[in-house]
């Protein structure tokens, strides 16, 4: 059976500063197997939210092709990468972005109403997936009711509600503290082995990579190392993130 | 759940809502207080038309019109008067002998239209008893009595008690004239009908006609203002030698003013809709400016643009029929104050109000009938008004707005 999730091959984004072009990111070759819990790390500007846009299908790299579920994600079209990103795609973003008018409760089901899902299915999905993020009790909350831990971890449980092929995740941690980022990364790994879901988040925060099973890091568009996140590969990772 | 969505996003910013389904409301009941100022003018107008002038149909001698020739009387009258007065939509009908002549006084002539009428019948029929406002109605036993329209009498300094002289053509086309007492003064509502139109008993006509007790008209009064048609057919299928008319057809003026009012109403709440729709688009486009990042994150999620053009639809639909009922209600209960008190324009004038056949008290009339034309005017604006800012929405790409 192929595991592959994601395979991209020679993708390059290039942005035009005047007559200068900038690659933000540079033939890049990526391969992600089912279950992989991957975070893409690197300096500011290194490439790591236009890399995720790519392979997310919110953006179009200017060549190369990104396939993912046998399906060739740069030949489609704005609309029929909305219905694939529905279908195929978990988004977790920076600042939570949950809709401020559903409850914690209705932004998860959000998804899956847009999905056609049946009510059975949904509620039965929408308690599974708040008894994994511990938040059952705060399942009717509006979201500016909850903290921006309890928020990200809703986002997540959004992110995972269609049950997706994969989850993106940009900077997930960077707006909350030590507990709540410890708790997410908890909860995001349990999901992990759970359901078996693949996650790729893009990260600054080191407690993030020690929990990374692999780590790409970026520079300057180009991933310049691939590996798991060994006592060497740490050291190298820092580095690069002070430099 | 994109209803819900649509109704809970109006109330985000609640000020900013509420200021724009305030003007909403305002602007809806401004037209309709409009409209029911129209709506009551043209109601008293047409009543007027058919109370006092006309009646709801009138029956003439097919050639009668052309010149208001006496002898143009209508045949076999007995059974017209008994067939007419067994039809159950009639209320009542009234027979009048018609000529036009010539009023003389020692101040001055003039010409007029001169109707003979039976006395009671008119009096029941017709508001011309209501409207006597100097003097008397006939005296049964006394001839040769008129009424004359306070214009007419201003006009030749003429009051209860002077004498007049008519003089116009016979049956035969012989000119007779004849000396009437002035009885009384009418007035009603619509001037220029007053300084035309003088009464005298129906006997004291026929006498100068002869015409015996013939006579030219029987105008109809009905019990329901919408049987005229339904009579109408019925009575010029029994009688096609007759001319049978509506008063529509009798007063065109009238029906085209009628018409027109309906035509300006419409002018109206088109224009004050148009107004408001400039304050629901500038509402919207803020909305959707302030939401660029969450619409982003929507379409990014796999929300499709259809479904992000209905959000901000139905987002404008509901914060303009907020105001809907609102200013309905006000509408409402303003239009029947005034109904039930009326409102006195005799200060701008009551001449100027008389001379185009209007009272000086009009009572608003909630206009009930037009709900529908308005509701689609309202639900029209909403549609047009959100096309702008759902576009822009729709023109929103994930990665930029996200990036917001």
């Amino acid at each position: 059976m192929d595991n592959t999730v994601i395979d991209a091959h020679n993708i390059s984004k290039i942005y035009n500063q005047g007559t200068f072009p900038v690659y933000a990111v540079n033939n890049v070759h990526l391969h992600l197997e089912r279950g992989e819990f991957t975070a893409l790390v690197g300096p500011s500007g290194s490439g790591k939210t236009t890399l995720l846009n790519l392979i997310g299908g919110l953006d179009k790299p200017n060549q190369g092709s990104i396939i993912i579920n046998g399906q060739d994600i740069t030949k489609l079209s704005a609309n029929e990468l909305i219905d694939f990103r529905l279908h195929n795609i978990g988004f977790v973003f920076q600042s939570f972005n949950l809709v401020p008018v559903l409850t914690a409760r209705e932004n998860v089901e959000f998804i899956m109403q847009l999905q056609n899902k049946k009510k059975d299915e949904m509620q039965t999905r929408v308690m599974q997936l708040f008894k994994q993020i511990g938040l059952e009790d705060k399942m009717n909350n509006r979201p500016s009711q909850l903290s921006g831990g309890q928020q990200q971890r809703v986002a997540v449980a959004r992110a995972l509600a269609s049950k997706p092929q994969f989850v993106l995740a940009d900077e997930p941690t960077a707006n909350l503290d030590s507990l709540s980022a410890s708790n997410l990364l908890d909860i995001m790994a349990k999901l992990n082995a759970e359901e078996n879901m693949t996650f790729i988040f893009s990260t600054h925060d080191q407690r993030v990579i020690e929990r990374a099973r692999r780590v790409i890091t970026l520079v300057d568009g180009k991933i310049t190392n691939d590996s798991a996140p060994t006592k060497t590969t740490m050291e190298i990772q820092s580095a690069t993130l002070v430099k | 759940m994109i209803l819900s969505m649509a109704w809970r996003n109006i109330w985000r910013n609640k000020l900013r809502s509420l200021i724009i389904i305030l003007s909403i409301s305002i602007g809806l009941f401004a037209g309709i207080a409009v409209a029911a100022l129209y709506h009551g003018m043209i109601k008293s107008r047409v009543h007027l038309v058919i109370n006092s002038e006309v009646g709801h149909i009138q029956l003439h001698d097919t050639d009668f019109k052309k010149n208001y020739e006496a002898k143009y009387i209508l045949q076999e009258h007995d059974e017209l008067v008994k067939t007419i007065s067994q039809l159950s939509q009639v209320k009542t009908m009234i027979p009048r002998s018609i000529t036009t002549g010539m009023l003389s006084s020692v101040t001055g002539s003039a010409g007029v239209q001169i109707n003979g009428i039976h006395p009671y019948l008119e009096y029941t029929g017709s508001s011309l008893s209501k409207k006597l406002v100097e003097g008397r109605l006939f005296d049964t036993i006394k001839h040769n009595e008129i009424l004359i329209g306070r214009k007419l009498a201003n006009k030749f300094k003429l009051k209860p008690g002077s004498k007049t002289v008519l003089t116009f053509t016979d049956s035969s086309g012989t000119i007779v004239s004849g000396a009437f007492r002035i009885a009384g003064i009418y007035q009603t509502e619509n001037a220029p009908m007053d300084e035309r139109n003088v009464y005298v008993p129906i006997w004291d006509l026929n006498t100068l006609l002869v015409i015996g007790n013939a006579f030219h008209e029987i105008a109809v009064i009905l019990k329901n203002d919408n049987d005229v048609e339904i009579v109408q057919k019925i009575l010029q299928k029994k009688y096609p030698q007759l001319k049978v008319e509506s008063w529509q057809e009798i007063s065109p003026e009238t029906d085209l003013m009628v018409n027109t009012v309906n035509q300006y109403t419409l002018i109206i709440m088109v224009i004050i809709m148009m107004a408001l729709s400039f304050g629901i688009i500038n509402t919207m486009l803020m909305a959707v400016l302030e939401r660029t990042r969450e619409i982003g994150m929507m379409l990014a999620l796999g929300t499709s643009r259809i479904k992000i053009f209905f959000l901000i639809l139905f987002e404008t639909i509901f914060l303009t029929l907020a105001g809907t009922p609102i200013g309905i209600l006000i509408g409402w209960l303003v239009s029947n104050y005034f109904n039930n008190h009326g409102l006195d324009f005799s200060r701008m004038g009551s001449e100027m109000m008389n001379s185009f056949g209007f009272s000086t008290m009009i009572y608003p009339e909630f206009p009930q009938d037009k709900l529908p034309m308005i509701l689609l005017i309202v639900i029209t604006t909403s549609v047009l008004s959100s096309l702008l800012p759902a576009i822009k929405a729709l023109k929103l790409q994930p990665v930029e707005a996200l990036s917001r």
